[in-house]
C-alpha cells in the first residue's frame, strides 16, 4: 500500500497560478460563446436561404465541425495559423478552433429557435403592417429568444468544459495549470481536486445565474 | 511546399491508428453501457442512499471535463492507489467513466418510458423483479435506448481523441506524430479530421436508419412477447 | 347607403397554388358600413379570399383595389393597405411574450408612430370595451381561448381600421367561449365599422350580417340578405350546404 498523506498545504504555492489560470479559462469561455453565437446566427439565418447552394454550406459547415473532435480542430488551427501567415498566441488559436466548432452547436440551437416560432407571428405582424425588419425585431427575436435561453446556458457550460482541451495546445488555463502544479509537488490528488472544484463551481455558477436570470427575465415562463 | 503526394506512405499507419480509436471506443462504450445499466438501476432504485449516489455520480460528469479525470487515473492513480495504468488503461478508464453517466441517463429514460401498464401486466402473470426485467421491459426499452446510444458512441468516438495526449498512439496521435516526422504543415492532421468526419458521419446515418427500423419494429416486438 | 364608393373592389379574383385552382374568377365589393359573411363548405377558398385582401397571399389574375390603391402581395405599399385593415385569426395568433396590453399597444407604436403613454391608454381603453381590464397585465398563455380572441379583436381596433376581416374567429373556440366573442363581434358591428367575417356561426350571420355571400369551389355561388340566403336558398350547393349546418 502507497504512502500518502492528503496535504492540501503543499500545493498553497500553486494557488497564485490558479487565479490566472481561472481568469484564462473564463476568458476563453466567454469569448468563445459571443464569437460562436455571431457565428451560429450566420450559419443559421443561411441555413434558412432560398439559396440551395447557401443552405448546403451551412449544413456542410454544421456536420463537419459536430463530427470532428474539438481536440484535432484545436491542433488544426495551432498548427495553420503560423503556415498562412498569421502569428497568433496559443489564446488565440484556440479561440479560433473553439468558436468554429461551437459556432457549429450554436447554429442548431439558433435554427431550432428560429422554427418554434408559428408562422401566424409573421402573419400577424405582417397584418397589422410592420416591416419584416420589424417583425423580426418586436416578435421573432425575442420569442427566439425565449426558446434558446435555457440551451444557450447549457452551451456555456460545454464551452467551460472544452475550453481544458486548449491546455494541449499551451494555454494556461485550470487543466494545464493541474499537469503543471500536480507534476511539479507531485500533489496529483490535491491538484485534481481543486482543479475538479474549480470547474464545478464555475458550471454550477453558470446554472444557477441562468436560472435566476431566467425567472427575472421570462416572469411568467410560459 | 510540402510534397502531400509522399503523405500516402503514411496511410497504412493513419488506418491502424483509426482502427485503434474505433476500438478504444467501443470499449469505452460497452463498458459504459454496463455502468450505465448499474446506475440506472440505482437511479430508480428504492434506495434513497443509491439514488443519490447514482446522481452525484452524473452530475459529477456534468460539471468537470473528461480531461482532468484523464489526467486523474493516468498521472494520479500511481501514486495514490498504487495502480500503474497505461495509457490505453487510464483512457478507457475515463472514457468509460464518463459514457456510463450518459448511459445511464439514457437507460434510465428507456425504462421509464415503458408504461406502468406493462409492470403491472407482468407482475400479474407472476414475473419477479428480474423476469420482468428481461422479457417485458427491458425489450420494449431497447427500442428507446438505442438511437441515443449511437450518438453516445460518436461522443466517445471524437472524445478517444484526448488519449493522445497522455501519450497513446490512436489517430489524433498519430497524425501528430507524422506531421512531426513529415515537417510540419497541416494536410496530415486534415486527413486525420476528414476521417473523424466520414466515421462518424456515417455511424449517425447508420444510426438513423436504425431508429427508423426500430419503429418498424417496434409493434411486432410487442406482438411477440405477448 | 348601397350607393356609396366602395371599401373594397375584388374583380375577377384569380388566386392558385401550383397548379391547385383555389379562388377562381371572384368579383365583390364591400361598401362603408357592410357586414359581409362568407360562408360555405370548408376548403372552398374564403380564408385565402381573406389573406388575398391584405396581401398575404399573392393572387394569379385578376385586381383588388383597397380605397382604390391596389393590392400587390410583395409591393413596398403593402404597408400602407395594411395599415388600415385590422385582421383577427382563426389562431389568434397574440404575440406570445407581451401582455395582453402590449399585445394592443405594440402596432401602434411601431407602425403607426403612436407614443408609448397614448398607445396604452388606448389600449387599456380597448381592453375595457371587450372587458379584459382585468387582464390586462396577462400573457397570452394565461388567457382562455375565447380571452385572447378579443384581446386579438382589442389589438385589430387599436390602429382605427377602415375594415376589420375575420377569419373563422370561433372556429377554434369551446362552444361556451364562443358566444363572449361573437357578442363583442356584434357591438362592433352596430357601430357602424365595415366588416369581412368568414364564419360558420349562421345565427350571428343573420342577425348581424348585412350581406351573406355563399362560396364554394372557388366561386361565388349566390349572395343576398342573410336571412333571405337562409330562408330561401335559390342554388341547389347553397341548399344542400345549408341542411348539413343546424341554424
Amino acid at each position: 500500500m502507497n504512502s500518502f498523506t492528503f496535504n492540501l498545504r503543499a500545493i498553497v504555492p500553486y494557488l497564485g497560478e490558479l487565479k490566472m489560470a481561472v481568469v484564462t479559462t473564463v476568458a476563453m469561455s466567454l469569448s468563445t460563446i459571443v464569437l460562436s453565437l455571431a457565428i451560429g446566427l450566420f450559419f443559421a439565418v443561411l441555413r434558412q436561404s432560398r439559396v440551395a447552394p447557401l443552405r448546403w454550406l451551412a449544413t456542410a459547415y454544421v456536420e463537419f465541425f459536430r463530427n470532428t473532435p474539438l481536440l484535432v480542430m484545436l491542433y488544426f488551427a495551432y498548427f495553420m495559423m503560423p503556415v498562412i501567415g498569421l502569428r497568433m498566441s496559443p489564446f488565440q488559436s484556440g479561440l479560433v478552433g473553439m468558436t468554429l466548432h461551437f459556432g457549429a452547436y450554436m447554429t442548431e440551437i439558433l435554427r431550432a429557435g428560429l422554427i418554434a416560432v408559428p408562422n401566424g407571428q409573421y402573419e400577424a405582424g405582417n397584418s397589422q403592417g410592420m416591416t419584416s425588419l420589424q417583425i423580426l425585431r418586436h416578435v421573432v427575436l425575442p420569442q427566439v429568444f425565449r426558446t434558446i435561453y435555457a440551451p444557450l446556458g447549457n452551451q456555456l457550460i460545454n464551452i467551460v468544459l472544452g475550453s481544458s482541451l486548449t491546455s494541449a495546445i499551451a494555454v494556461n488555463e485550470i487543466a494545464s495549470w493541474m499537469q503543471t502544479a500536480g507534476s511539479d509537488s507531485f500533489r496529483y490528488f490535491e491538484t485534481f481536486l481543486i482543479a475538479a472544484i474549480a470547474y464545478a463551481v464555475l458550471c454550477q455558477a453558470i446554472n444557477l445565474t441562468r436560472i435566476f436570470i431566467g425567472r427575472a427575465l421570462f416572469p411568467d415562463n410560459r | 511546399m510540402h510534397n502531400a503526394y509522399s503523405l500516402l506512405e503514411y496511410m497504412p499507419a493513419v488506418f491502424r491508428a483509426l482502427g485503434l480509436t474505433i476500438w478504444l471506443s467501443w470499449l469505452a462504450l460497452i463498458l459504459g453501457a454496463v455502468g450505465g445499466l448499474l446506475l440506472a438501476l440505482m437511479r430508480t432504485s428504492n434506495f434513497r442512499v443509491l439514488r443519490l449516489m447514482a446522481l452525484l455520480y452524473v452530475e459529477l460528469f456534468r460539471s468537470i471535463p473528461i480531461l482532468i479525470i484523464l489526467f486523474f487515473f493516468f498521472y494520479g492513480a500511481p501514486l495514490i492507489l498504487g495502480w500503474n495504468l497505461t495509457a490505453f488503461a487510464a483512457a478507457t478508464a475515463a472514457l468509460s467513466a464518463h459514457a456510463s453517466a450518459l448511459m445511464s441517463e439514457v437507460i434510465r429514460a428507456g425504462i421509464e418510458s415503458v408504461g406502468r401498464g406493462q409492470w403491472e401486466a407482468a407482475q400479474s402473470n407472476g414475473m419477479t423483479y428480474t423476469q420482468a426485467m428481461r422479457h417485458v421491459i427491458g425489450p420494449q426499452a431497447m427500442q428507446v435506448i438505442l438511437p441515443p446510444s449511437v450518438n453516445i458512441y460518436i461522443m466517445v468516438l471524437k472524445e478517444s481523441s484526448i488519449a493522445s495526449i497522455i501519450g497513446y498512439v490512436e489517430l489524433t496521435a498519430t497524425g501528430l506524430v507524422i506531421r512531426e516526422a513529415h515537417g510540419g504543415g497541416f494536410a496530415i492532421l486534415a486527413i486525420v479530421a476528414l476521417l473523424y468526419f466520414i466515421v462518424c458521419y456515417a455511424i449517425s446515418l447508420a444510426g438513423g436508419v436504425l431508429e427508423r427500423r426500430m419503429k418498424v419494429a417496434g409493434s411486432g416486438l410487442q406482438m411477440d412477447e405477448l | 347607403m348601397m350607393n356609396a364608393t366602395p371599401v373594397l373592389k375584388i374583380d375577377n379574383l384569380r388566386k392558385q397554388f401550383g397548379s391547385r385552382v383555389i379562388i377562381d374568377d371572384i368579383s365583390m365589393n364591400v361598401v362603408p358600413g357592410e357586414i359581409v359573411c362568407l360562408v360555405g363548405p370548408s376548403g372552398t377558398g374564403k380564408s385565402t379570399l381573406l389573406r388575398c385582401v391584405n396581401g398575404l397571399e399573392s393572387i394569379q389574375g385578376g385586381q383588388i383595389l383597397f380605397e382604390d390603391k391596389p393590392v400587390r402581395a410583395h409591393a413596398k405599399d403593402i404597408i400602407g393597405v395594411r395599415k388600415r385593415i385590422g385582421m383577427i385569426f382563426q389562431q389568434f395568433n397574440l404575440y406570445p411574450h407581451l401582455t395582453a396590453r402590449q399585445n394592443v399597444m405594440l402596432a401602434q407604436v411601431v407602425v403607426h408612430g403612436v407614443d408609448r403613454k397614448t398607445a396604452a391608454e388606448r389600449a387599456d381603453h380597448l381592453l375595457a370595451r371587450v372587458r379584459l381590464s382585468h387582464r390586462a397585465d396577462a400573457y397570452p398563455a394565461r388567457l382562455s381561448g375565447g380571452e385572447q380572441q378579443r384581446v386579438a379583436i382589442a389589438r385589430a381596433l387599436a390602429t382605427n381600421p377602415h375594415m376589420l376581416m375575420f377569419d373563422e374567429p370561433t372556429s377554434a373556440l369551446d362552444p361556451e367561449t364562443v358566444g363572449e366573442v361573437l357578442a363583442v363581434m356584434r357591438e362592433i358591428a352596430q357601430e357602424g365599422r365595415t366588416m369581412l367575417v368568414v364564419t360558420h356561426e349562421m345565427r350571428f350571420a343573420a342577425d348581424v350580417g348585412t350581406r351573406m355571400v355563399f362560396m364554394d369551389a372557388g366561386k361565388i355561388v349566390e349572395e343576398g340578405p342573410p336571412r333571405e340566403l337562409l330562408a330561401h336558398p335559390k342554388t341547389e350547393r347553397a341548399q344542400r350546404f345549408l341542411q348539413t349546418i343546424h341554424h
